[in-house]
C-alpha cells in the first residue's frame, strides 16, 4: 500500500521539462520485476484429478499456494554485437511441497552485422503462431496462459539465424526467413526435445503480402514429428482483426486408454487447426473469439472411458488399499493431463474493456473456454489495474463448470481466486 | 533608370521578395505538406516523453524512442518506465503491431487503441505525414493563420476529419481538432513551444491533448532530441521489432 502514495504531486500542465535523461544510452542495462502471487484452491473431492493428486492425503476443503518470484534481466551492446540475460527465481509453497526454482529463462548472444541479417546462439524464448489462447503452429512455444501475456516463458537452446528483405514496390513487401537449429545436450539444453546428441531443426518463412501477416512453418527431428504449419493475421477493417493457424503433424504416437485401462499405442497424423478473430466497438470493448481443433484430442467417448477408468481405479484404491492402482493410473493418464486442453474442440472467448469509469490504467475482463464436445467450461472474470508507475495488480478467478466425466467438470478445483502483484525496476 | 534607383529596387525585391518569387498563393496540399515537412522532416530518429495527467493531478509518465522513414513507417520503442521497457510498435502504412517482450510476438493493434492509456492514441503516437492520410477539403484564413478542412482518405484512418489551424509564417499548426464520421468532436491538440528540437528542425515541441470523451483529464506530448538518421527498411518490419532496442 505505501507504493500507492508513491505519486507526484500535482502538476501545472503549462511548465514543460524538455530534458530527457533516457536519451543517453549506456551499453549496459539492467532490470527485473518481483512479483507476488496467492492462489486459493477451493477443492472439489470428488473429481478425478483431485482423487489422483491427493488419494494418500486430506488437504481438506481448501488449500493455498504462495509463490514469490524475482526475474531478473541485463543486457550489453556495442556496435554488431548485443548479449542478453534474464534469470527466474521462484519460492513457491504448496500443500505439497515448499521449493525453490532458479532457472535461466534466456542467455544469448546476437551478431547483426547488417539489417538484413542477425545471428543468434543461446537461449532464446520461441513464440510462434498468431491465436491467443491456442498455438497450433507453434511446435517449439513452452505453455503459455493467454490471460496472463505478461508472464515469461522459458527459452529453448539454439542456433539461429535471421534474414530479412523489404520491397518497395507490389503487394509483397517485406519477406523474412528464420532458421533455427535445437541440439539436445546432455541433461541441460533441449532434452524434452529429444536424446542426446540430437539436432532438431526449424524454420519459418515471414510474408507482409496484401496487407496480411503470412508465416510458413516446419519442424522435425529425430524424436520429433515431422510437422508444417501455417498462420496468418490481417485487419479487415480499422477495428475488426482475423487470424488462424494450421498444423499438420506426421507420426505423431497417440495413446488412447478405455475404461478398462488398457492403453492403444497408435502412430497417427495429426491435423490442428485455430481460426480467431478480435473486434474492438466504440466503447473500447475488445472481443477476441477463437475456435480451436486439437488434433491430439481426445473425442466424447474416448474422454468418458478415460474418466470411468480413473474411477474404477479409485474406487478399487479405496476398497483394496492398493496404492499401485493409484500409481498405474498416474502415469497412464500422463498423456492426457500433459496437454493443456486434452479435448477436441474448443470455443474461447474474451471480452475486455478498457478503463470503464474513465479509471485509467484499470482493465476488468471475463474470459471463457468451452469444450464443444461435452460443453462443459471454465469461467474466469478478472481485472488488470497499474494504479502507480512500474506498479501491476491483477485479480483473476477461475470457475470450472461441468457436470462428472467432463473435461471443466473434473478439474480439481471448485473455485480457483488468484491475485498478484508485480513490480517493474 | 538611374543607376541609383535599378540598385535600390533591386535591393528592395532582395529583402522584401518571397522565397521562389511571387508564384502566387499556397494551395491547401502544398501547405498541407509544408506542415509535414516542418513537422516531421525526412527520416529521422526523436524521443517523445508522453505525460498522462489525471484530474486530481497525478501523473504518469512514458519515454518512447521514435523511428520515421519515408513517409509510412514509423517504429517506437518504450525506453521508460521499468514495466513497458522493451516494447515495441510497428507501423507500415495502415498497418500496426505492438511488441510486449514477455509475449514475444508482436501482435495487430489499431490506431484508434492505445499502448500507454490516457488520451493518447496509437495513431497520435504514431502518425504518419497528414498528407499520406488526408485530402484537403477546404482552405480558410483565420487572421494569421490558415484553417485547413481536412477529409481522411479511408476509412482505416483515425480521425475522419481534422480541422487545423495553421500559422501563416513558420507554416506549422497551432490547434487541430479531430472529428469522428458522425460529426463528434473527439479530442483537440494544442501545439506549443515552438522550437530547435534538434538539428535545427524549429517546431512545436510540445502537444497538448484533452478530450470531451476524457473529462478531466489531459495528455501531453513533448517531442526532444531529434535527429536526422536515415536507416535500412529492413529495421521497420516484424522481424527486427524485437531487436529494434539495439539501434539506439
Amino acid at each position: 500500500m505505501a507504493l500507492l502514495t508513491l505519486f507526484a504531486g500535482p502538476v501545472n500542465a503549462g511548465e514543460y521539462d524538455f530534458t530527457i535523461p533516457e536519451a543517453e544510452k549506456n551499453p549496459y542495462e539492467f532490470g527485473g520485476r518481483l512479483e507476488s502471487r496467492y492462489i486459493y484452491h477451493r477443492l472439489d473431492g470428488d473429481s478425478a484429478l483431485y482423487r489422483l493428486n491427493y488419494y494418500q492425503d486430506d488437504p481438506g476443503a481448501d488449500t493455498h499456494e504462495w509463490r514469490a518470484l524475482a526475474e531478473l534481466s541485463g543486457s550489453y551492446s556495442r556496435g554488431v554485437f548485443q548479449a542478453n540475460l534474464l534469470t527466474h527465481h521462484e519460492f513457491v509453497s504448496t500443500f505439497e511441497e515448499d521449493e525453490w526454482i532458479n532457472d535461466i529463462y534466456e542467455g544469448y548472444v546476437s551478431l547483426t552485422p547488417i539489417p538484413d541479417l542477425t545471428l543468434d546462439a543461446g537461449k532464446k524464448r520461441i513464440l510462434w503462431g498468431k491465436g491467443y489462447a491456442w498455438n497450433p503452429a507453434g511446435f517449439l512455444n513452452r505453455p503459455k496462459d493467454p490471460d496472463d501475456p505478461a508472464l515469461n516463458l522459458e527459452g529453448r537452446t539454439l542456433l539461429g539465424i535471421d534474414l530479412i528483405k523489404s520491397f518497395t514496390t507490389g503487394h509483397l513487401a517485406n519477406i523474412g526467413f528464420t532458421i533455427l537449429l535445437l541440439p539436445v545436450i546432455d541433461d541441460w539444453a533441449n532434452t524434452e526435445l529429444g536424446d542426446e546428441g540430437d539436432l532438431n531443426t526449424a524454420l519459418k518463412m515471414y510474408l507482409l503480402w496484401h496487407d496480411t501477416d503470412l508465416d510458413f512453418i516446419y519442424f522435425d527431428g529425430p524424436d520429433q514429428p515431422r510437422s508444417f504449419g501455417f498462420d496468418f493475421a490481417k485487419n479487415l477493417a480499422e477495428n475488426i482483426e482475423v487470424h488462424g493457424e494450421l498444423a499438420y503433424q506426421q507420426d505423431v504416437p497417440h495413446v488412447v486408454l478405455d475404461a478398462e485401462g488398457n492403453t492403444r499405442n497408435t502412430r497417427q497424423d495429426q491435423l490442428g487447426y485455430l481460426l480467431g478473430a478480435r473486434y474492438l466497438n466504440a466503447l473500447d470493448t475488445t472481443f477476441i473469439a477463437e475456435y480451436y481443433h486439437n488434433g491430439s484430442g481426445y473425442d466424447r467417448g474416448e474422454v468418458e472411458d478415460f474418466f470411468n477408468y480413473q474411477e474404477a481405479a479409485f474406487h478399487q484404491w479405496q476398497s483394496t488399499g492398493d496404492a499401485l492402482v493409484m500409481q498405474r493410473a498416474t502415469q497412464i493418464t500422463r498423456p492426457y493431463y500433459q496437454q493443456r486442453h486434452f479435448g477436441q474442440d474448443y470455443f474461447y472467448l474474451k471480452i475486455s474493456q478498457k478503463e470503464p469509469f474513465d479509471i485509467l490504467y484499470f482493465n476488468p475482463w471475463i474470459a471463457a473456454v468451452v469444450n464443444l464436445q461435452d460443453f462443459s467450461f471454465n469461467l474466469q472474470p478478472g481485472m488488470t489495474w497499474a494504479p502507480v508507475t512500474n506498479v501491476e495488480l491483477n485479480f483473476r478467478v477461475g470457475i470450472p463448470v461441468g457436470p462428472a466425466s467432463t473435461d471443466f467438470g473434473e478439474k480439481p478445483d471448485k473455485f480457483r481466486p488468484e491475485i498478484w502483484a508485480r513490480y517493474y525496476f | 533608370m538611374p543607376r541609383i534607383t535599378a540598385i535600390m529596387l533591386s535591393l528592395i525585391w532582395m529583402v522584401f521578395a518571397p522565397p521562389g518569387g511571387f508564384s502566387g498563393p499556397l494551395t491547401g496540399a502544398q501547405i498541407l505538406e509544408q506542415v509535414d515537412q516542418n513537422l516531421q522532416p525526412g527520416d529521422l530518429e526523436m524521443y517523445r516523453k508522453i505525460i498522462n495527467i489525471e484530474p486530481d493531478g497525478r501523473k504518469k509518465e512514458f519515454v518512447l524512442w521514435f523511428l520515421k522513414k519515408d513517409k509510412d513507417k514509423v517504429v517506437t520503442l518504450f525506453v521508460s518506465p521499468a514495466s513497458e521497457t522493451g516494447r515495441a510498435t510497428l507501423r507500415l502504412g495502415d498497418n500496426m503491431w505492438l511488441y510486449i517482450p514477455n509475449v514475444g510476438k508482436p501482435i495487430r493493434i489499431t490506431s484508434m487503441q492505445s499502448v500507454v492509456g490516457g488520451v493518447f492514441n496509437n495513431a497520435d503516437i504514431m502518425r504518419l505525414d497528414y498528407s499520406v492520410e488526408y485530402n484537403v477539403a477546404d482552405l480558410a484564413e483565420d487572421q494569421d493563420q490558415y484553417l485547413l478542412d481536412l477529409k481522411a482518405k479511408s476509412g482505416a484512418v483515425a480521425y475522419d476529419q481534422l480541422k487545423m489551424w495553421v500559422l501563416k509564417k513558420e507554416l506549422v499548426p497551432t490547434l487541430i481538432e479531430c472529428y469522428a464520421a458522425t460529426g463528434m468532436l473527439i479530442k483537440t491538440l494544442h501545439f506549443k513551444e515552438v522550437k530547435d528540437i534538434g538539428d535545427g528542425v524549429v517546431r512545436p515541441a510540445v502537444m497538448e491533448t484533452d478530450s470531451p470523451l476524457y473529462q478531466g483529464y489531459q495528455s501531453i506530448m513533448i517531442s526532444a532530441n531529434l535527429k536526422k538518421r536515415s536507416l535500412a527498411d529492413e529495421v521497420f518490419t516484424l522481424n527486427y521489432l524485437s531487436r529494434v532496442k539495439d539501434l539506439r
